[in-house]
């Protein structure tokens, strides 16, 4: 597989820093098309969309919105990012991305996760003191849909199947990636199942991930799985411009107002000051963010660290404005994009050569 | 009538150059700054040098470090900072606080912050620091601040945790030193009894 780039979005609703104003949903969800067949213009590998369930989100059904995407791109690969399987039900799951895979002749992806935030729990009816046992038990029904039908399956937390007919099918294997944050039980989970891991890297250095990383590969390697069955996805926050002043004074303000909205200290929002955001740019930190150049190299200087598949950067982070988030995504997929698959390929090829 | 900046002294007990500790002293100061007006003064115990190690009373320090210490009694809040060394703080931390009058950081609002190679460090405020204080009757900020070596690339913080946590602690920290230093300087009447 060839190194992929993409771009990663929550579809937040964080009300502008200088108006106020929050942008309207359907407004958001046009935006973000635009901003997938850009990225598909662009010759950008993956777009994928979270979910999130309270109204500061415009996302909570990503394959609804996925398939509006689907029908104005032609290549780009579309994803969940992530698909909370705790508090969904994994045939309606599966039978959404199977028929997104349909619609789009062959590219959906999920990528599935226990959730970071918890609102979806008392929605659909589920416990949360049950966390961690609905995310295993779902993500092996998943599997098995994926795997065979008709499907017979037991569990404790769903309704057995009893020989179910679940469609549409895929004319191919749903590609399915676990989604991990901090914790070495879901990486280990991971590999054990030889699903490919999306590590998402929030803040701070990135070096830090390198342990995780081998613990994933390791028990990928113990459970019997092939090497190049276990991918591993580095998901980053950042904003690419023609230069280093511009991403930060562009997607600064926007990304300490939707950090603000979302992460609290003593119940208030805590800024990120613009020190803070520059530290992420530097070359141990975990953003990508800064110039073409810039980006360009972190990717390469993580490869180093991790020998990844895929980067994800979840652009613009807070509602960069559109204009400024097209032209950001354009600079990723027509400067950066090239020359990393360029040189990560001469890496491969000529590790190939050392290994024959 | 505006008030006077908040005279702010930064003691760091860090033995080397460049420090993560003054890193995170500079960082702290940078955000007391942004937060408010204020004079601020950073110490780096290591540059005092042998009239400061050498010492073993008051009375012997020249006049560089007599300076020092008379600018920690003297000020509005302090800050605090030591790596750990062998479980605690350095050795020079403790020397300085030696020498400080023993009365000289009674009430006074004094932010404590740490460095360490991990989180096995981290109730080093907690455990060491925050006694010392206790016993010199400071008033300390309720939040530490503690970083790990993970935290930094060289002397970068680049967790950005840190810099929520250091926000969260100047917010807390400078009203209390604003009113102190009021009733100081005579413009608020100190708080007494209450009768009801």
């Amino acid at each position: 597989m060839a190194f992929e780039l993409g771009i990663y979005h929550f579809g937040e609703l964080t009300p502008d820093p200088t108006t106020h104003q929050p942008p309207a949903p359907g407004t958001r969800l046009r935006e973000l098309v635009e901003q997938a067949r850009t990225a598909d213009e662009a010759g950008l590998d993956i777009f994928a969309v979270g979910e999130h369930h309270r109204t500061d989100f415009a996302v909570s059904s990503p394959a609804v919105l996925l398939a509006a995407m689907a029908e104005n791109t032609r290549t780009i690969k579309l994803s969940s990012a992530v698909t909370v399987l705790s508090s969904d039900d994994p045939v309606r799951v599966f039978q959404q991305f199977a028929t997104l895979d349909l619609l789009s002749g062959g590219r959906a992806e999920i990528i599935a996760g226990r959730g970071s935030y918890i609102e979806s729990f008392p929605v659909f009816g589920y416990d949360l003191n049950e966390y961690s046992e609905l995310f295993a038990e779902k993500l092996d029904l998943l599997l098995k849909l994926r795997e065979e039908n008709p499907v017979t399956w037991r569990g404790s937390l769903r309704p057995p199947l009893m020989n179910a007919d679940i469609t549409p099918r895929p004319d191919r294997e749903l590609p399915v990636w676990v989604a991990v944050g901090g914790t070495p039980a879901s990486v280990v989970r991971a590999g054990r199942l030889g699903l490919p891991l999306s590590l998402a890297i929030i803040g701070g250095s990135y070096r830090q991930f390198a342990p995780f990383v081998d613990l994933y590969r390791k028990a990928g390697a113990e459970a019997g799985h092939a090497p190049e069955k276990l991918k591993v996805s580095v998901n980053s926050p950042g904003f690419v411009a023609a230069t280093h002043q511009e991403a930060v004074k562009v997607s600064h303000p926007y990304f300490q107002a939707g950090w603000m909205a979302n992460h609290h200290q003593r119940g208030q929002g805590v800024p990120m000051p613009k020190m803070a955001y520059e530290a992420q740019a530097t070359p141990a930190g975990a953003f990508f963010l800064g110039s073409v150049q810039e980006v360009t190299d972190k990717i390469m200087a993580q490869y180093e660290v991790f020998g990844h598949d895929r980067m994800m950067i979840q652009l613009g982070f807070g509602n960069v404005p559109q204009r400024e988030a097209l032209k950001s995504i354009e600079l990723l997929g027509a400067e950066v994009a090239p020359v990393v698959r360029k040189e990560i390929a001469s890496l491969e090829a000529s590790a190939a050569r050392v290994t024959a | 009538m505006t008030a006077a900046p908040l005279r702010v002294v930064a003691v760091v007990g860090t033995l080397s150059a460049p420090s993560r500790t003054t890193a995170l002293v500079e960082l702290i100061l940078a955000t007391l700054a942004a937060r408010t007006a204020v004079d601020t003064r950073l110490i780096e115990l290591h540059t005092l040098g042998p009239a400061f190690t050498g010492a073993t009373d008051r009375d012997q320090v020249d006049d560089e470090v007599a300076d020092a210490l008379r600018a920690v009694e003297e000020a509005d809040l302090v800050i605090a900072a030591t790596p750990v060394f062998r479980g605690s703080y350095t050795g020079l931390f403790k020397h300085f606080f030696d020498l400080v009058d023993q009365y000289g950081l009674a009430a006074k609002p004094v932010l404590l912050a740490a460095t360490g190679g991990s989180d096995r460090h981290a109730l080093v405020i907690e455990h060491a620091m925050r006694p010392l204080f206790g016993f010199l009757q400071a008033w300390t900020a309720p939040a530490g601040i503690y970083l790990n070596s993970g935290d930094f690339d060289g002397t970068t913080i680049l967790n950005p945790e840190v810099y929520e946590r250091i926000e969260m602690a100047v917010n807390d920290v400078v009203p209390v030193a604003g009113a102190l230093a009021a009733v100081r300087a005579g413009n608020a009447a100190p708080v007494g009894p209450v009768h009801v």
